[in-house]
């Protein structure tokens, strides 16, 4: 398992690899520590999430890219 | 007078024919449990200015009774009072006094609130809660009624209590005289720096009793008024212009607010004051001569210590501040002071209040510290078994209220009082207690708007 990301030191435009393997990036940031506002740039598991913004929660990023 | 066996609120504690008031109403915990749903979460209640919150996402975290409650302006501009209390556990959401932010975030478990108070952010909604679960339903709690008046926010649980200003009645040209420019110009009032907050160990009723007009209690002050903290060095206040006043008590029976109030001479010149400054002394001149010159009923009042029901105290002229008395429990109070000035007002007129204002309220003021070393060690000195037995006193004045008021050619609504004669009377405190009663025997909003019920048809259907 890997080291867990401060998410709150992440800024607008960072790509960040998520659990469920798709890859995100960040248009906003609240710096609450829990939340992130990003768009789908990839989503193998489910392709219609691409384009889509989502609120992404703290534990689902594994890795910055 | 005692309380029979009864634990809780029952009539004629209140006793008005005999102006005698229990002290279990200040000191009893079941009464003071009975008052939270049945006074706080049925009131008009202030919980801050929207000088606190000019931007989209701007919060101000409030109070409305016991309960944390979150002012703030959503990303399209609307203002918004939420309970601070997430719906999934109850966790506050927001847990700064003020700030700017997208989204509330509840730290426990994480579910996350925009500033509209939609529940937008659900960890694992798709993993754990197979996306079934209507996040519609979660919505931060929002009061049943808001209302902006002149850069002031009130708020109320009810959505059976009547809008603000109904609820205000005749009181609120003795609001405006605090929201209204020195000028007369409407709604020019900011918040000074930020908000005083301080707990007193006393019941709330205290300060709201004591700001309701109680003019009596002048000699605790002696002290201030003889070391001079008033803006010219003398007293408390410059009150020279009062000088051919007449000196008022006001209540508006079935508000419940009260205040005292001075009535100016038609022909009446301001007066100097601010002596400690010519620079702010010639802003105030100016603004006096200003207001004069406006028409209405209230360039000729200028504005004392008032109580709008239930525990928001204004002061409108010196220092200009309101107050909320929030209730802790039945023997503690938090304090929360808000400081006002003209907006546009020259910074070095800002600078010249902020020093007097805090030299005069708030937990270092000394006037303040006079209010609160009474109202702290009476209600200790009341909680005992013996204490209890002895009701208060308010028998000042009783029956000498007189109603249509008028001098010099201006009419005062409500029931007046002429202090100028009389020194003082607890017209204003029968008049608080009175609601107060009313509140606690009363089982809804229609029971307690008598005034509908007084009103003709037509007026009724107006309002």
């Amino acid at each position: 398992m890997s080291d867990p990301i401060n998410i709150r030191d992440l800024a607008v435009g960072t790509r960040v690899k998520l659990s469920t393997g798709a890859e995100v990036e960040i248009v906003d940031n609240p710096k609450d520590g829990v939340w992130l506002f990003a768009r789908y740039l990839s989503s193998a598991g489910d392709p219609a999430m691409v384009g889509s913004e989502e609120m992404i929660f703290a534990q689902d990023v594994v890795e910055i890219r | 007078m005692t309380m029979n066996g009864t634990r809780g609120y029952h009539p004629g504690l209140v006793d008005l024919a005999s102006g005698q008031i229990s002290r279990e109403i200040f000191v009893n915990d079941d009464i003071y449990a009975q008052e939270q749903e049945r006074v706080f979460a049925r009131s008009w209640l202030f919980v801050g200015h929207e000088s606190q919150i000019p931007n989209p996402g701007d919060f101000f975290a409030s109070r409305m009774g016991e309960e944390s409650v979150i002012l703030c302006r959503d990303r399209a501009g609307a203002v918004h009072v939420f309970l601070n209390s997430c719906r999934h556990r109850g966790m506050k959401v927001c847990r700064y006094d003020d700030g700017n932010t997208t989204v509330f975030t509840c730290p426990y478990h994480g579910w996350s609130y925009g500033t509209d108070g939609a529940l937008v952010g659900v960890p694992f909604f798709r993993e754990a809660y197979h996306s079934e679960l209507d996040r519609t339903k979660y919505r931060l709690v929002e009061v049943a009624q808001l209302c902006c008046y002149k850069g002031t926010v009130w708020a109320n649980w009810d959505a059976s209590a009547p809008p603000f200003l109904e609820y205000l009645g005749d009181f609120r040209r003795f609001l405006d005289l605090i929201l209204d420019g020195w000028d007369g110009r409407e709604g020019q009032a900011e918040l000074l720096g930020g908000v005083q907050k301080w707990i007193i160990p006393c019941n709330w009723k205290w300060p709201a009793e004591n700001f309701s007009g109680d003019s009596y209690h002048n000699i605790s002050h002696r002290s201030v008024d003889l070391v001079g903290v008033g803006p010219s060095g003398r007293s408390r206040r410059d009150y020279s212009e009062f000088s051919g006043s007449r000196r008022l008590q006001v209540a508006i029976p079935d508000r419940g607010h009260q205040t005292i109030t001075y009535v100016l001479p038609k022909d009446h010149q301001p007066q100097a004051a601010y002596q400690n400054s010519p620079e702010v002394a010639e802003y105030f001149r100016h603004c006096e001569e200003e207001r004069r010159r406006r028409p209405g009923a209230n360039n000729r009042l200028i504005g004392a210590p008032g109580e709008i029901f239930p525990n928001t105290a204004l002061l409108p002229r010196q220092p200009r501040t309101l107050a909320v008395w929030h209730p802790k429990s039945a023997h503690e109070t938090e304090v929360w002071r808000f400081f006002f000035v003209d907006r546009d007002a020259p910074q070095q007129v800002k600078n010249f209040l902020r020093d007097y204002y805090i030299r005069y309220s708030g937990p270092a003021g000394m006037t303040e510290q006079d209010d609160m070393e009474n109202w702290n060690y009476a209600h200790a000195a009341s909680r005992g078994v013996i204490a209890r037995r002895y009701p208060y006193s308010y028998e000042m004045g009783l029956g000498h209220a007189v109603e249509n008021y008028e001098w010099d050619e201006l009419k005062v609504p409500g029931r007046v009082i002429d202090l100028t004669t009389a020194q003082a009377s607890e017209e204003p405190m029968r008049n608080l207690y009175r609601r107060w009663a009313q509140f606690m025997e009363a089982d809804s909003w229609d029971e307690l708007m008598t005034w509908r019920r007084n009103a003709p048809l037509e007026t009724q259907a107006a309002e």
